[in-house]
């Protein structure tokens, strides 16, 4: 049966080669954009390593501080002086690692100026993530609190500034200053915001020791790791409560401090909902919004294509008559026309996952966003698989079911 | 005959609905795109007033020190004089001068500028003693700043061209006030520059104020930027020796030192960014409208086989076959189009990209109009081929 | 075998009233051969596509098999057109991207059947009307009185009692409508299956046991 109706299905994408042509290439245009996305979204969100604990994971990303009027507020990094006091000093919590917002600085290699992200961080960021040491490896708490002018670096740096020899005990400047090389590791994408940086050095290397300021703001961020999953809930609970008792150097200014301790895609969700803080958890809202954003962008394709499959098979009214007349009740007529669509646009699909292969390699290729790696993993084939079969119903369904009520005598009456 | 078309269109609104709405918003993406493109061409063509070959720009602490106020207080006390005397004792330098806004980037400064009754906007940035040699401004009339301004108790100022015709008409500027009537302290016009572009080609030239910074030794004088103009010949490898010296004139600063026409580079690449996504975004909406097109055009032809049989059996030529079925898509697409076209014409009425002028608007609306209509044509092509095709003899057989 | 009671049949737009067909009563008994005949327009093949279940009358009965047809859900119309009946068309209608065989096969699918069981009673379907060199054919490759052959081959795979046959021969020269009638004359003398025939050719209706007359949808003797 299967085997006839992919038969048929084929003979009649072959009739009429432009309009199968011109769907197609609707089809896959659309899916490549809806895979392009989804990779994107994966990229950035999904677990990937360094980052192999974000089940356990929370993160401060912006903190808020407001006037007692309300009327004006601060938004943006904390301090890192905030940070130490309130954030390193929780309970219940395995482990604390304060990092900054990686920066440009500047290296002169043979005059040339090279430019790359450094990040400071503190000993405990290499605990919490799990590197991939290619030579070395990471430093410790001690060298922070040593200030010990120690440095990881990854790949692409080793490459630039000692060519293709081991990078380890070796010496290299950046922005005035030098460290010694003691880890090499393989290049982060810079999606991958919370690891991401080309050299990594402690903190406490900072060229002025301002960051230890009274100022609440600066810039940077902190890694809660939680002993299991189920205490994400309560470590949030808890900060809030922290965040009540913060004393303020300028009560005047400001008195009042709001955050979350989120995961990256809690911060996603909230920033893409517009919201502040979260009573619900706002990633089912986000996945939700995602979804129906999706099924948005797949409905003008898909009414387009229901214009073209009503006339497709209403050329074929013979055919349908002659199908009624020997037995085919209207479902099985609908079963087939569905088949047919299905089968058109997994092509389609199939064409635009090959396609949306090349534009994720294309856009790896060009740097615009340096280091992206963009692989086709199975998550990224079974979500455009969904979406492919999703959109060969959709487009499919009405269409059918439009023509496979056409009156038998009526449809024999036409052209023979 | 359009009559004719309009009454097969309007029988065939609900089919026909969703196309004219893919129209009119692929028009409206479309629109946005072609102008801003005409745009930036269009002032890309006129005078920059400076030349940027040859110097490069220095960023005075990273963004970051700027934003949390990282620096020391300490080290920021005659920053702007000491960094420019250590740079003066270089030989491959040939001049150099502090400014407060950087080239080719987004952000503006403005002010209100006033003459007998008249008051105008107009962008402004301090800079220090020397500028014009750094970035090679055209004086018209009039004098640079000198070092003798310091005992000025009046702001001298200098405008440019435009700013002058639009204040003064045909008055000589030089030796007026142009600050606000209130204020004690004016600033007064000194010298005449054709023109100066701090945002770069691709924005419109407006009204611009050069104002003069002194360096009186305070923390507050601080500039963000220092310019130098290097000598021609001078190698990238004198950047590192710049740097260095620049570090241990204020330890603990960061600096970041750019060629001038790489920060055009980048920035350019910026301003295209969004172009460039609402040029995908266009042509992604196009591809959707001619599928929409080829099957609204296909669905006619289809449902209507007969009646084009017996249009060719009464006579009718294949080209009034092909005009009919081009002559309803071109009448759908007019639909959308005089809705979007509807809709555009609103916005400089209400404000939205007036920044365009008229002339980049028309050509614009124009250009996008030609594309759908372009588009339209082509979709109906191969449809208005099997339409004509169809012979009679098969269209009205049956019984 | 069927019989028709009172049929009406109205065609209504908003604006019009178009009466195809006008107190019909007939009865066909198992194994008869008739025909009907009338002027263009007068409701033959309106009333053939009533007998085939087709099309709904709009006032009155059809009976099949002693059974009155009171449900005309889809599922139960279509499982009733598969088994009992075949249909042969003035225009053939064969499906043009299918092969003869595979045209052949189409009730079959709708049976139910095994793709082995289905070649083998397709074939034997071909042999019957003389076409077991053409299998793989498409229509087009075949004359018009060839294809009229596949189209009776389909009508009878399913072993259907009832034949209903819209002008078979008049798309054909009098040799291959000859060829037709032969076969269709044989199925009904060997396999008794019945059938019902429009014709407007006297010389057909000749053949047939029975002649029903029609004129502007009713009755006539």
């Amino acid at each position: 049966m299967l085997k006839n109706y992919l038969k048929m299905a084929f003979k009649v994408l072959l009739r009429r080669k432009f309009f199968t042509f011109i769907s197609l290439f609707g089809i896959s245009l659309t899916l490549v954009v809806l895979m392009v996305a989804v990779a994107l979204f994966d990229h950035t969100f999904g677990a990937y390593p360094p980052e192999t604990k974000t089940d356990r994971t929370l993160g401060i990303f912006f903190v808020e501080f407001r006037s007692p009027d309300d009327h004006s507020m601060t938004n943006g990094f904390a301090g890192y002086t905030f940070l130490d006091r309130y954030v390193r000093t929780l309970p219940n919590v395995e482990k604390v690692s304060l990092y900054s917002f990686p920066t440009t600085a500047v290296s002169y290699l043979n005059g040339a100026p090279v430019t790359s992200w450094l990040k400071r961080t503190d000993g405990e960021f290499w605990q919490i993530l799990d590197f991939k040491f290619l030579e070395g490896g990471p430093f410790s708490p001690q060298d922070e609190k040593d200030r010990n002018f120690v440095a990881v670096i990854n790949e692409t740096t080793r490459k630039r500034f000692f060519s293709e020899g081991p990078a380890v005990g070796k010496f290299l400047e950046v922005d005035g200053q030098h460290f010694r090389v003691v880890g090499v590791v393989p290049d982060i994408p810079i999606l991958r915001i919370v690891p991401f940086a080309d050299i990594w050095v402690p903190i406490s290397t900072a060229k002025t020791d301002t960051y230890r300021g009274q100022k609440l703001w600066g810039n940077y961020l902190a890694m809660i790791l939680a002993r299991q999953r189920a205490d994400l809930k309560m470590i949030n609970d808890e900060y809030h409560d922290v965040l009540k008792r913060v004393e303020f150097p300028d009560p005047k200014q400001h008195n009042k401090a709001f955050g979350e301790a989120e995961t990256l895609l809690d911060l996603g969700s909230r920033l893409f909902l517009l919201e502040k803080s979260y009573g619900e958890s706002p990633v089912k809202r986000f996945m939700a919004w995602l979804i129906f954003l999706m099924v948005l962008f797949m409905l003008l394709p898909t009414i387009n294509l229901v214009n073209i499959n009503v006339s497709r098979i209403r050329e074929r009214s013979s055919e349908i008559g002659v199908r009624k007349a020997f037995g085919a009740s209207s479902l099985t007529l609908v079963g087939q026309f569905v088949v047919e669509n299905v089968l058109l646009t997994l092509v389609g699909g199939g064409i635009g996952f090959v396609l949306s292969y090349g534009v994720l390699h294309f856009i790896s290729s060009t740097g615009l966003i340096p280091y992206a790696h963009f692989g086709v993993n199975y998550r990224i084939f079974l979500c455009g698989l969904a979406i492919t079969l999703f959109f060969g119903l959709l487009s499919g369904v009405y269409p059918a079911w439009k023509m496979s009520r056409l009156h038998p005598a009526v449809a024999l009456r036409g052209r023979g | 005959m359009t009559k004719h078309l309009l009454t097969l269109v309007w029988n065939r609104r609900r089919a026909n609905a969703l196309v004219v709405l893919e129209i009119f918003i692929s028009f409206l993406v479309l629109f946005a795109a072609v102008t801003l493109g005409a745009y930036y061409a269009d002032n890309y063509r006129r005078p920059l007033g400076y030349s940027y070959e040859n110097v490069w720009d220095i960023s005075v602490g990273s963004l970051m020190e700027m934003i949390s106020g990282d620096s020391a207080a300490e080290d920021k006390k005659n920053i702007t004089k000491r960094l420019l005397a250590a740079l003066r004792e270089f030989p491959e330098i040939e001049a150099s001068a502090g400014m407060d806004n950087p080239l080719f980037s987004i952000g503006t400064s403005n002010n209100n500028y006033y003459h007998q009754g008249r008051k105008t906007l107009a962008s402004f940035c301090a800079v220090t003693d020397g500028f014009q040699d750094v970035m090679r401004l055209e004086l018209v009339r009039g004098r640079w700043f000198e070092a003798a301004d310091d005992a000025l108790d009046w702001d001298p100022v200098i405008i440019n061209q435009r700013l002058a015709n639009e204040l003064f008409g045909s008055e000589d500027p030089l030796g007026k006030n142009i600050g606000n009537p209130e204020e004690k302290r004016q600033a007064r016009v000194v010298g005449i520059i054709t023109e100066y572009r701090e945002n770069g080609e691709l924005f419109e030239p407006e009204n611009y104020v050069v104002a003069r910074r002194k360096l009186t030794g305070v923390s507050d004088d601080a500039m963000l930027h220092i310019v130098i103009r290097v000598r021609p010949g001078t190698t990238a490898a004198f950047e590192e020796t710049v740097m260095t010296r620049l570090l241990a004139t204020a330890r603990g600063t960061s600096f970041e030192i750019k060629p001038l026409a790489q920060v055009r580079a980048s920035f350019m690449r910026v301003c295209m960014a969004p172009l460039l996504a609402i040029g995908v975004v266009a042509a992604f909406l196009m591809i959707m409208v001619s599928l929409g097109l080829v099957g609204v055009v296909w669905q006619s032809v289809t449902q209507r086989t007969t009646e084009i049989g017996l249009r060719r059996a009464l006579g009718g030529t294949a080209t009034a076959i092909h005009a009919q079925v081009l002559g309803e898509l071109v009448v759908i697409t007019s639909v959308g189009l005089l809705l979007g076209t509807a809709l555009v014409a609103q916005l400089p009425l209400l404000g939205v990209m007036t920044f365009v002028g008229t002339r980049v608007f028309l050509v614009g609306l124009g250009t996008s109009l030609a594309l759908i209509y372009l588009l339209t044509l082509l979709c109906g092509l191969y449809p208005s081929m099997l339409a004509s095709k169809i012979q009679p003899a098969e269209a009205l057989h049956y019984e | 075998m069927i019989r028709l009671s009172n049929v009406d049949k109205v065609y209504r737009t908003s604006q019009i009233e178009t009466v195809a067909l006008s107190s019909i009563n007939m009865e066909v008994k198992e194994g008869e051969f008739i025909s009907i005949m009338g002027p263009s327009g007068s409701g033959k093949t309106t009333l053939l596509n009533i007998l085939g279940l087709l099309d709904v009358p709009t006032r009155g009965t059809v009976r099949l098999n002693g059974g009155e047809l009171t449900s005309y859900r889809d599922r139960d119309v279509a499982r009733i057109r598969n088994r009992e009946i075949g249909f042969v068309f003035q225009t053939y209608h064969l499906i043009s991207d299918l092969s003869v065989v595979d045209n052949v096969e189409i009730p079959l699918l709708y049976r139910r059947l095994r793709g082995g069981e289905r070649r083998k009673l397709a074939r034997e379907a071909l042999e019957r009307v003389g076409l077991s060199s053409r299998i793989h054919h498409f229509p087009s490759q075949l004359s018009g009185g060839q294809q009229q052959r596949v189209a009776i081959a389909r009508a009878i795979v399913g072993k259907p009692r009832i034949l209903l046959a819209d002008e078979p021969t008049g798309n054909l020269d009098s040799q291959m409508g000859d060829e037709i009638m032969d076969i269709i004359t044989s199925l009904n003398r060997q396999e008794k299956t019945t059938v019902i025939m429009v014709t407007h050719d006297p010389r057909l209706a000749a053949i047939t046991e029975r002649i029903m007359r029609l004129f502007d949808g009713r009755q006539v003797n």
